[in-house]
């Protein structure tokens, strides 16, 4: 009856080891393959997964609704799963029961077809048959499990359930308590999975109904992963309602880069426009979850404020110019230039036009002074031995760990789905969570060890830990200077030292500290300490602070490194050299999907940098303050369904972004933008489709060589795992020598001041409706009660937060995990009019160790 | 006035902070050495949470944000366990509560007549709370059989109940005096004296 | 030997220790930790053949038995949650004699090397729970809890928790949730709490009244307890009786009597000039059985040969003034008032059976409704996460079944008198507080 209904649950995991694993992560238990009957036929299958996953390996399917393995344990709830085994009286849920050696499985006698009908005659009592109007209609379980496995009749003749509907649960999304079938789903991804706990069940029984606190918003970084949890229509997405049908719309795969994580993407697209993003799972990466940032930025990409024509200075205003007028403009600036034309790459730039960049100013202006990072030393030897695979862990190995270091970062803003793995990773498979952070972290609650240091504290932390570890070094005095508490380092460095399996995850705002390579080479001594080399499963992972950072590193847009890390002849000027060379040895600048007033930490010299600048070339999306304040020419940039390419995971994954929907406006190709500048300085960059330069990739790049597009796939291939991966240069060392860190310093009597980003900030936020409200939020300083009280304040105050030589305003949040003696404040460095003192003070705090101090007042 | 509204927007802040949420130090203090007699604190919320209703007279919004702050929940997981349960009460009740059991051994001796009854002296139907603060609903079993048709005033079981004795009943608690004292179930003379009026069982074998 | 239980039970201050100890009161656990082991007492509860009083009637020496050695946290939840209509029996060891509860806490702690007890107590009964709180405040004042009990090397806490009125707590599982303080919810078994219960740790769950037995066996030995009663139900019981009986109250019977004598003998039977027109057995979640059926020896097996269960001895009388139909929609809507909603053919079966019924007694039904509410019934037994949707189905479907004929006979009355579609039906629920979207 059901073997024809072509029902693709897009909920369930088939295969025990689903797709996206290149292999089993070493802390995960290998499982037997058992052999066991269903349905008559004998099916081999891992021993102990759930019998209703083991049924798909012989092709039986069992219809579920409850059941959804990323949401943790079965609950066994809906009953929907019902089926026979032999020797148990019972019928028993297959979401629940483990497949064993020689279990006899039935899914289609009387008594189990009879118990499915009755179930599914259950659920159908009251739920509304309004499939006509509602969003789910055609892509719905309900409606297929209905049709395959229910009795086709309802005997209920008494009214349905109502409520009032649908209503709104936030923003982001709309509820219909009518059609909810009570699976649970959604209520337990709040609670079992982004763990916020808001969305709840209230009220029991017949009445029970998903609801939050006292009618306040559901306001949650990962909120919108529940309308595609929900297997009814019950949460919709207020953006996408009533905005298309399953039938009218096609699905398109690639890749988000709008941070690091870089999630797998579906986007759903009608007439050439994404009408929604869903999770494309890819256990290596995403776990088959998205942020509210990448499921709704794809409004923004579609508001007014995107740039999508070129644009061309004229005066002091930027006007719509013709593509051949604008690249003229621009090829001219270029040409005049020449070798003093420098370039800057964000995050979003593909490792396609990276690579093209790199060979436009090398090739064609012979130029070298081009740079992805955001400055900081860069060290031959720390960064291959950084990149070195036998330190690389995967992100499955963050969630099979059993020792787990988060060292300075915020996963929740700094690479959010990173965050949901990790507390899979504590919640599922017990691993030991150590926190190492000056702010609170919102990991904190499932951490075996806290750690709070001074802003800026990190590299002594970790030169600590080494020295508890018994790498030498005076514990106590390190921890004075890391602001830590010695008996807290000590028990992580046991709880390192004690681990089969440990790794540290690690951001790359260590590498920007204003200490140069000097905390990262304390990272690769530690992973020497702990002897991660050896230790399968054992690794470290870096944030980038950028989405495609480390893929823009490899292939090679760097001023001291060629393709692959490998040696460089004629090295250039980096971020911070660029900055201050502007109007001197550099005459003109390319900026490529970033704005330096915003990215990078220096605000105030990037200001005058490229005031100096001479002429400005930005590929971008939006109207940033760089670009509207200087940029000469403008090429509107694509955004992430129109662009073709790859990029590289934060854990080696080359990963493929595919072209889904036409470019928006008289938006073109960054490759083809960049070979027609590349024809009009005189040099043929041979690119005349996409593929093309990611060919030349593969040619050039000796860590990547061969790869194609074909070999990504839909999962991406981690270098590391491919043989080309002995094309990395081996380091002349792999551990250094350490130099003492400068003493935390001092608040002289005032609070020391630790900045953080938001997860909500960047055009993408500001500018898609769903998301405004969480941008506009005013910025806020974090204050301990005991300083709350002592200054006065309460939680809402507008203050002043004065530091050395700047001030700007906040709101005041009393924290009660914020320790006495700090202050934090939010730096979504958005260069808003008038707001410029506030940005260069936060973005001196950001990037240096000097000038912490701050005062609040009212 | 706390920031609530303003940082409600950021995930941030669904926990709510001591800081901004005023406990009463009685609260805080019954909360914090509850949360001590389990191995994981949050066992303690029923019996918290029972305790701030008993002291706000339900659990008002911010009544459930002061047990949230102190044991460092969401107020969401709190009033989700709330609702669960027919004692809390998620809206303002009246300072005094009957409830009137109407299950199976209660009806069959009579217990509609005397809800019935009940809601004509409170003057409110079922689930009401009259002008001057009683509360009145039905409820299942109380396990009090024995004194069926039954009702729990204010905690105290009080049976078995006449007609008569539901006006009764609402006219003590208007007074503020001790409801039907003669008939509060702790004072009954216990089954022993039952098991007196009840013959001996003898039963083959020797005992 | 006359009654365990309840010996004395209306003794005044027989709740205070200084009685309770002055009539030999924790002696036998005195006498246990000093001259037996904590196997030797576990093969007493075995030799004793007591089955849980709560409901299910299992033996509880080999429920004991389940927990595994070692040196884990262990705990003992005692289910004081006493919800099932009809019952009342707990209340009244606790009320009455809640050292007698203590003292076998630790006996069954001792057996089974539990050091975490709790008694889970339903929130309606402030009164118990008081003096419960206050005895055990004693039993700790007078070394019989904590650590090192009486000098040995045992040692167990006790922590009395309320609960807040939800019959499914006394559901062993969701008692376990409820006291990990969540919501009721029953959890899925396996894992069974012998391995994983409260916080995950091997648990050994009982009522109230099973645990009153421990120290009478201990006292006695387990051969002595196992001749009283019958040869597989040994023991004596606790029996509420309520309904349309003259004397209802709780009585300690010696299981394996007639039920006839419970009833009449000791109940007083029904109220002058009225008949037994049917009975529940074991609390509201029984099936009901029929006058015929007095006769039936009061003990586990022979009233589960009945087709209907002893569940926790509570014996409902209904007479022949009353309509079967409001028995039936009553005992229905209890079950769909305490449905947790976790599965759909509880939450959606009792829901559903409610309204049928409640079509029934308005006259809005037709004898093919009948077959529809039986044939629910069907659907919702053995298919839902716990058996709270059986406990409802099963009492319905016996009604349904053997009172057939006044089902019919009330749908006809009932239609001629044209009762609008009742309000209860009718009414929506509205629960929500959430505003519309604009
Ligand atoms: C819906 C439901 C309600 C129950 N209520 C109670 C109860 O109130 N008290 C009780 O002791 N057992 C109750 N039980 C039985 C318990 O699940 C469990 O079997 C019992 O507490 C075990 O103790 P015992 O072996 O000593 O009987 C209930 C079971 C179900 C399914
Ligand atoms: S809203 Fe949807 S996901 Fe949530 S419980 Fe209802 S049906 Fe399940
Ligand atoms: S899928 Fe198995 S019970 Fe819901």
């Amino acid at each position: 009856m059901s073997s024809n209904l072509q029902y693709r649950s897009p909920y369930t995991v088939v295969d025990a080891l689903p797709p996206g694993y290149s292999r089993r992560p070493a802390g995960e238990p290998e499982r037997a393959t058992i052999t066991f009957t269903i349905d008559g036929q004998e099916i081999q299958a891992p021993e102990g997964i759930m019998v209703v996953d083991a049924a798909k390996y012989g092709g039986v399917e069992i219809p579920v609704f409850c059941y959804e393995p990323k949401l943790g344990a079965p609950v066994g709830a809906c009953r929907m799963c019902l089926v026979e085994i032999e020797g148990i009286p019972k019928l028993q849920t297959a979401c629940s029961t483990p497949v064993r050696d020689g279990m006899v499985v039935v899914t289609k006698s009387e008594r189990v077809v009879e118990a499915q009908n009755g179930v599914v005659e259950f659920i159908l009592l009251n739920h509304p048959l309004d499939c006509p109007v509602c969003d789910k209609g055609g892509e719905c379980p309900l409606q297929d499990i209905s049709y395959g496995w229910g009795g086709g009749e309802s005997r209920m003749v008494e009214p349905k359930r109502h409520f009032e509907k649908p209503v709104a649960l936030s923003d982001a999304i709309a509820i219909d308590r009518e059609r909810c079938i009570l699976c649970y789903r959604c209520v337990r991804f709040s609670q079992e999975v982004s763990e916020d706990y808001q969305l709840v069940l209230l009220d029991r029984g017949a009445g029970a109904h998903v609801g939050t606190f006292d009618g306040t918003q559901y306001i949650a970084p990962f909120s919108g992963n529940i309308v595609e949890l929900c297997p009814v229509g019950a949460l919709t997405s207020r953006a996408y309602r009533f905005r298309a049908r399953p039938w009218d719309v096609e699905q398109g795969g690639s890749v988000c880069t709008l941070c690091p994580a870089q999630c797998n993407v579906s986007y759903t697209v009608r007439d050439e426009q994404v009408m929604r993003t869903l999770s494309r799972e890819n256990a290596g990466v995403d776990d088959g979850w998205l942020c509210d940032k990448g499921r709704f930025a794809y409004e923004a990409w579609e508001s007014d404020a995107r740039i999508t024509t070129p644009l061309v200075r004229q005066g002091d205003k930027l006007m719509p110019a013709r593509w051949e007028v604008a690249l003229t403009a621009a090829a001219n600036i270029l040409k005049k230039s020449g070798p003093r034309t420098a370039a800057l790459a964000g995050g979003a730039t593909t490792n396609e036009e990276g690579w093209l960049l790199r060979r436009l100013m090398l090739d064609g202006l012979g130029s070298p002074h081009f740079d992805s990072r955001r400055g900081g030393e860069f060290d031959f030897d720390v960064a291959r031995t950084l990149a070195n695979p036998a330190l690389a862990a995967t992100m499955p190995d963050v969630e099979w760990a059993d020792a787990l270091l988060v060292l300075d970062c915020e996963p929740v803003d700094d690479m959010p789905v990173l965050d949901l793995r990790i507390r899979k990773g504590v919640r599922r498979n017990g691993v030991k969570l150590a926190i190492a952070s000056a702010r609170p972290s919102s990991l904190d609650a499932g951490a075996t060890r806290v750690a709070r240091i001074a802003p800026g504290g990190a590299e002594a932390f970790t030169q600590a830990l080494l020295a508890a570890l018994g790498d030498g070094g005076d514990v106590e005095t390190l921890c004075e200077n890391a602001g830590a508490d010695a008996a807290e380092v000590r028990a992580i460095a046991d709880l390192l030292a004690g681990a089969k399996r440990p790794v540290i995850v690690w951001s790359e705002r260590l590498a920007v500290t204003g200490r140069g390579a000097a905390p990262l080479r304390a990272i690769c001594n530690l992973a020497d300490r702990l002897g991660i080399a050896a230790k399968d499963g054992a690794g470290l992972l870096e944030v980038p602070l950028s989405a495609n950072a480390r893929g823009l590193r490899e292939i090679g847009l760097l001023p001291t490194a060629a393709p692959g890390l490998m040696h460089c002849d004629n090295p250039g000027l980096d971020a911070t050299g660029i900055a201050a060379a502007c109007g001197e040895e550099i005459s003109a600048l390319v900026l490529m999907n970033t704005d330096p007033l915003s990215d990078y930490d220096d605000p105030t010299a990037w200001s005058a940098a490229l005031a100096k600048a001479g002429a400005v070339i930005s590929f971008s999306t939006w109207m940033d303050a760089a670009t509207a304040r200087h940029a000469d020419v403008v090429f509107p940039a694509e955004v992430g369904p129109e662009k073709d390419g790859t990029v590289t995971h934060p854990d080696g994954r080359i990963q493929r972004l595919r072209q889904t929907v036409e470019r928006a406006g008289e938006v073109n190709a960054g490759w083809w933008v960049l070979n027609e500048l590349g024809r009009r300085v005189g040099v043929d960059l041979g690119v005349k489709v996409a593929n093309q330069a990611t060919a030349q990739i593969a040619n050039h790049v000796g860590i990547y060589a061969g790869v194609t597009t074909a070999e990504l796939g839909g999962d991406g291939v981690r270098w590391q795992e491919r043989d080309a991966a002995a094309n990395l240069p081996r380091p002349a060392r792999t551990t250094f020598d350490l130099t003492p860190p400068p003493a935390a310093p001092s608040s002289d009597g005032y609070l020391r001041l630790g900045v953080f980003r938001s997860l909500w900030s960047g055009g993408e936020v500001v500018n898609a409706a769903t998301l405004a409200t969480l941008a506009a939020a005013p910025r806020r300083v974090e204050l301990s009660p005991v300083d709350g009280e002592r200054l006065g304040l309460t939680s809402g105050d507008a203050v002043t937060v004065k530091t050395g030589d700047g001030e700007m305003s906040a709101v005041v949040a009393l924290r009660d995990a914020v320790p006495a003696g700090f202050a934090f404040v939010s730096a979504d460095l958005r260069l808003d009019e008038g707001d410029e003192a506030a940005v260069a003070t936060l973005g001196r705090a950001l990037a240096s160790t000097e000038e912490r101090s701050a005062e609040v007042t009212k | 006035m706390s920031a609530a509204p303003q940082n409600e927007l950021r995930h941030e802040d669904s926990v709510p902070q001591l800081a901004d949420v005023s406990v009463p130090a009685e609260l805080k203090a019954w909360i914090e050495e509850r949360m001590a007699m389990y191995p994981e604190p949050k066992s303690a919320t029923i019996p918290c949470l029972m305790h701030a209703q008993k002291l706000h007279g339900w659990l008002s919004p911010d009544a459930v944000r002061q047990v949230a702050a102190v044991m460092r929940v969401t107020p969401a997981y709190l009033v989700s366990v709330a609702s669960f349960y027919d004692m809390f009460e998620l809206k303002p009740r009246g300072r005094h509560t009957i409830y009137m059991c109407t299950n199976i051994s209660c009806m069959l001796r009579g217990a509609d007549a005397v809800m019935a009854e009940l809601e004509a002296q409170v003057g409110v139907d079922n689930g009401g709370t009259s002008d001057d603060g009683i509360y009145l609903r039905n409820f299942e079993c109380l396990g009090a059989c024995d004194i069926a048709p039954m009702a729990s005033v204010d905690g105290t079981y009080i049976g078995p109940l006449t007609v008569a004795d539901a006006k009764a009943l609402v006219e003590d608690l208007r007074a503020e005096r001790d409801v039907l004292p003669e008939k509060h179930l702790t004072r009954r003379p216990a089954a022993a004296t039952y098991w007196a009026a009840g013959k001996r069982i003898e039963q083959g074998g020797e005992r | 030997m006359d009654d365990l239980l309840f010996h004395d039970i209306d003794e005044p201050g027989l709740n205070t220790i200084e009685v309770y100890e002055r009539r030999g009161g924790y002696e036998t656990l005195k006498k246990a930790l000093r001259e037996l082991d904590g196997d030797r007492v576990l093969a007493e509860l075995q030799a004793s053949g007591v089955r849980g009083r709560g409901g299910a009637g299992f033996a509880m020496g080999t429920k004991a038995g389940f927990l595994p050695k070692g040196t884990m946290d262990k705990y003992l939840c005692c289910n004081a949650d006493e919800s099932e209509p009809g019952t009342f029996k707990d209340r009244e060891l606790m009320q009455k004699n809640p050292h007698q509860l203590i003292e076998g806490i630790v006996l069954a702690s001792f057996a089974a090397g539990i050091n975490k007890a709790f008694i889970y107590i339903r929130g309606e009964y402030d009164a118990q729970a008081s003096i419960l709180e206050a005895a055990v405040r004693e039993a700790y004042e007078h070394g019989h809890l904590g650590e090192n009990i009486h000098g040995s090397s045992f040692g167990v806490s006790l922590v009395v928790h309320r609960g807040a009125g939800a019959y499914i707590c006394g559901e062993e599982t969701a008692l376990l949730d409820s006291l990990e303080g969540k919501r009721g919810n029953p959890r899925l078994k396996p894992p069974f709490p012998a391995n994983a219960g409260l916080f995950q740790g091997p648990t050994l769950i009982n009522n109230v009244e099973t645990l009153s037995n421990v120290s009478h066996i201990i006292k006695h030995g387990g051969e002595w307890y196992a001749r009283i009663g019958t040869e597989k139900s040994t023991g004596t019981k606790l029996v509420s009786v309520s309904g349309c009986v003259q004397r209802p109250g709780n009585y300690e019977i010696e299981l394996g009597v007639p039920a006839r004598e419970i009833i009449f003998g000791l109940a007083g039977g029904p109220l002058p000039g009225r008949e037994i027109k049917a009975w529940f057995p074991g609390g509201s979640s029984s099936p009901v059985l029929t006058p015929a059926e007095l006769d039936l020896a009061y003990d586990f097996d022979t009233i589960a040969g009945a087709g209907s269960m002893l569940g926790s001895g509570a014996i409902i009388v209904i007479d022949d003034s009353v309509s079967i139909v409001d028995v039936c929609l009553r005992t229905a809507m209890f079950y769909k008032h305490e449905s947790c909603g976790k599965c759909t053919p509880c939450r959606e079966g009792t829901n559903w059976t409610t309204k049928m019924l409640q079509r029934v007694s308005d006259g809005l039904a037709t004898p093919m409704d009948l077959d529809i509410i039986a044939s629910v019934q069907k659907q919702i037994m053995g298919n839902c996460l716990c058996v709270l949707g059986d406990a409802m189905a099963m009492p319905v479907s016996s009604m349904v079944n053997k009172f057939r004929g006044e089902f019919e006979a009330h749908i006809e009355q009932a239609r001629a008198k044209h009762t609008p579609l009742s309000e209860a039906v009718r009414a929506p629920l509205d629960l929500t507080k959430q505003g519309a979207i604009a």
